[in-house]
């Protein structure tokens, strides 16, 4: 010790450390945001339609009334993802797929189907398994035949192909209306076969929004529809209440 | 003693100095300081990223009018509960159709203001005419941010950005997480539960093409009222910015008018 | 899991013009293991006095067995049949009384009064708050999926058999989309001098 330390000469206490420790790093903070948000899809013989509301929350403040949760994909294409959960993760998602589309249209001259851009966005989900994006997607389309056709995925990539779907906050109010109306479930006299025309299913995607903003508190403000057919999509906007 | 020899706590300021986190209250520190690694040595501490802000500026506010926008701020930077910093400055002129207002930690938005004012000066070497647009700069600003967040090394900080896209109005915000939007009006903080309901009140049976310049000051001078009456985080010193057609402008600080002739009425506090 | 949704089930109630209708899942089961198909929670205290007792099916069984006593003692006190608002009062309380280590119950009472026609509907929290909605009232693990069925299906001043194919399609269609609850229904329809029970078949899955 060489004298460092005596009773009449205390040592000087070491400086404290400032470095970054080459130790474990902490991981606390919480990336994800839970801004809510409902979609509803319904395909039949020559159309689909997709919609969503445009509420925002996050917490229990309403960041945005008019912010619709519909990103039609492809260039020219004729599919429209509906997506809710985390926002930040959201934009993130469609802008890759939106990239993607188009990288695939410059190489290949002609818009993504469908079908393709299904699978890949099951892909792109599931590539991010163990940090996930944080959002619950439904992709309506037409198929090859034009028939419409609607895709719902979990998360990380688990995907169904059916002729309608409910996915977000809501889902499960909307849900089983879906299957009644559109899937003809429990009716005595109902065919599953039977395709539902474009009106009827417009009014039914309202009045479940209607019934759903009743009930679910970051569901509401308005309905924002994408109408997909051969001639391509049209909008239409209708309010919901606002409490 | 003078150190405790928690691994989490900050370290010292200077040898014998106050540990400011024992003095002042941060929003998120209880809950870090209530952890307890076990099987990490003193010594190996982790490496902890930025995990809560430090010094604050509270809401930020912006509105569209129909020929431009209106923000404002106000200049105070808090430390905990301390009213720190009186004269920050939390908007900040890009070039002459772009202004980015902040919230959050301000050192992390003076990090960003490096950047961004970096860019604008290659810009105006390299850019040969081309210049940023409220519009680009916003999504520059999700993409950072939420790539950072995705690093798990987030700026703890919310944006607003505003300006004049292509002669049109424009808003929009982003916050430390990378959720975004664009809108009429936005506030930041306590100012989306106190002060946006005004300015919806206002904008619902206007709207914006036919709101005027002098009518969004107003509104927004309201709002920073209401927020600095009812935000224990907030002072009176306010910025204003306007960003129309004439260029951008931020404003010199001015005081929100207060009334306090009641307090003579007020007895046993002489 | 929550102890809640330990056995699954879901119920409703709904108002219909002088008439009302109640209605239960009869699936009894341990987390997601089927243990019974026969096992309502919605029973009678009178032919015009219902509850429901979603919830921890032992739960179930003892605030029943309690109920049954407390309003047998109310009975023979009173000399009179005890009516739902009262019912309900005394429910409340009794889930009151063990505010902090409560029955794991969300209850519902549903009445009618066969001589001056009122309809009382109540839902409870597990600690006996009560609402008195005009409507319906729904509980249970399909508890969402039930109230979205029932703000699109019902429609005021419906008569017995409209009540019926409304209650039908909205608790066979939400316990469709709830693992806990389902295999099975029964619906019964209180009319002033009528009272009439049905076992409706459902998806077994």
């Amino acid at each position: 010790m060489l004298g460092l330390s005596s009773p009449l000469m205390p040592a000087k206490p070491a400086l404290p450390d400032y470095s970054a420790g080459a130790g474990p790093v902490e991981h606390r903070f919480n990336p994800y945001s839970n801004n809510h948000g409902s979609v509803v899809a319904i395909g039949g013989s020559d159309y689909v339609v997709i919609a969503s509301d445009t509420r925002l929350p996050s917490g229990y403040s309403i960041m945005s009334r008019t912010q619709s949760k519909l990103f039609p994909l492809g260039e020219g294409g004729r599919s429209v993802l509906g997506s809710s959960g985390c926002w930040a993760d959201i934009l993130t998602l469609t802008r890759l797929l939106e990239t993607r589309a188009k990288m695939y249209w410059h190489e290949h001259a002609k818009p993504m189907s469908t079908g393709a851009l299904a699978q890949m966005l099951a892909t792109i989900l599931y590539s991010k398994r163990f940090f996930p994006y944080y959002t619950h997607n439904i992709l309506a389309g037409l198929d090859e035949n034009g028939e419409g056709v609607v895709y719902s995925y979990d998360p990380v990539g688990c995907v169904e192909k059916f002729k309608f779907g409910a996915a977000g906050t809501a889902c499960s109010l909307l849900q089983p209306m879906l299957d009644n109306q559109v899937g003809k479930m429990n009716l005595a006299h109902g065919n599953p076969e039977a395709q539902m025309d474009m009106e009827e299913a417009l009014n039914l995607i309202h009045d479940l929004f209607v019934s759903a903003t009743e009930r679910e508190i970051n569901t509401g403000d308005s309905i924002h529809f994408k109408i997909v057919t051969k001639n391509g999509i049209e909008e239409r906007t209708i309010g919901l209440r606002k409490d | 003693m003078a150190f405790p020899m928690d691994p989490f706590s900050c370290p010292p300021l200077w040898t014998g100095g106050p540990d400011p986190s024992g003095y002042y209250s941060f929003p998120q520190i209880q809950s870090r300081n209530a952890s307890n690694f076990k099987g990490v040595s003193a010594g190996l501490k982790p490496q902890a990223h930025s995990q809560y802000p430090i010094t604050t500026g509270t809401s930020v506010f912006g509105v569209k009018y129909k020929d431009g926008v209106v923000m404002a701020a106000d200049t105070l930077g808090s430390y905990g509960s301390l009213a720190r910093f009186p004269d920050l400055r939390r908007i900040i002129r890009v070039n002459e159709h772009t202004v980015v207002a902040c919230s959050g930690d301000y050192a992390d938005f003076q990090f960003l203001q490096e950047i961004i004012q970096q860019k604008q000066i290659d810009e105006d070497i390299n850019g040969g005419g081309v210049t940023m647009k409220p519009e680009a700069l916003h999504c520059w600003l999700t993409r950072f941010l939420y790539n950072k967040r995705s690093k798990f090394d987030p700026l703890w900080t919310t944006v607003i950005v505003g300006g004049m896209q292509d002669d049109k109005p424009f808003l929009g915000y982003c916050n430390y997480i990378g959720v975004a939007f664009k809108d009429d009006l936005m506030a930041t903080g306590i100012g989306m539960d106190v002060a946006v309901p005004i300015m919806r009140e206002v904008l619902d049976k206007k709207g914006v093409n036919e709101f005027t310049l002098e009518e969004a000051k107003d509104l927004i001078r309201q709002c920073v009222r209401v927020c600095f009456l009812r935000d224990c985080r907030s002072s009176s010193r306010f910025n204003m910015a306007v960003v129309n057609k004439d260029g951008a402008v931020v404003e010199e600080p001015t005081v929100v008018d207060t009334n306090w002739d009641i307090a003579k009425t007020i007895k046993g506090y002489e | 899991m929550s102890i809640l949704s330990y056995n699954g089930g879901a119920v409703i109630a709904m108002k219909g013009g002088n008439c009302l209708a109640v209605a239960t899942d009869l699936r009894y089961g341990v987390e997601l293991r089927t243990v019974t198909t026969d096992f309502p929670k919605m029973f009678e205290i009178h032919p015009h006095l219902w509850v429901g007792l979603p919830g921890l099916a032992s739960d179930t069984q003892t605030v029943l067995e309690k109920i049954r006593f407390r309003v047998k003692m109310y009975e023979l006190q009173e000399n009179r049949p005890i009516q739902p608002e009262t019912f309900a009062a005394m429910l409340s309380n009794m889930l009151y009384e063990r505010r902090f280590g409560p029955f794991f119950i969300e209850p519902i009472v549903a009445g009618l009064n066969p001589h001056t026609q009122s309809i009382y509907l109540c839902s409870m929290d597990l600690i006996g708050n009560v609402t008195t909605p005009e409507d319906f009232v729904v509980g249970g693990t399909a508890e969402e999926q039930l109230l979205g069925m029932c703000e699109t299906v019902w429609s005021p001043d419906m008569d017995p058999d409209q009540l019926f194919e409304s209650v039908s399609q909205a608790l066979v269609n939400a316990v469709d989309r709830d693992a806990s609850a389902g295999w099975g229904a029964e619906i019964t329809i209180i009319e002033p001098h009528q009272i009439t029970t049905r076992r409706i078949k459902t998806r077994m899955d």
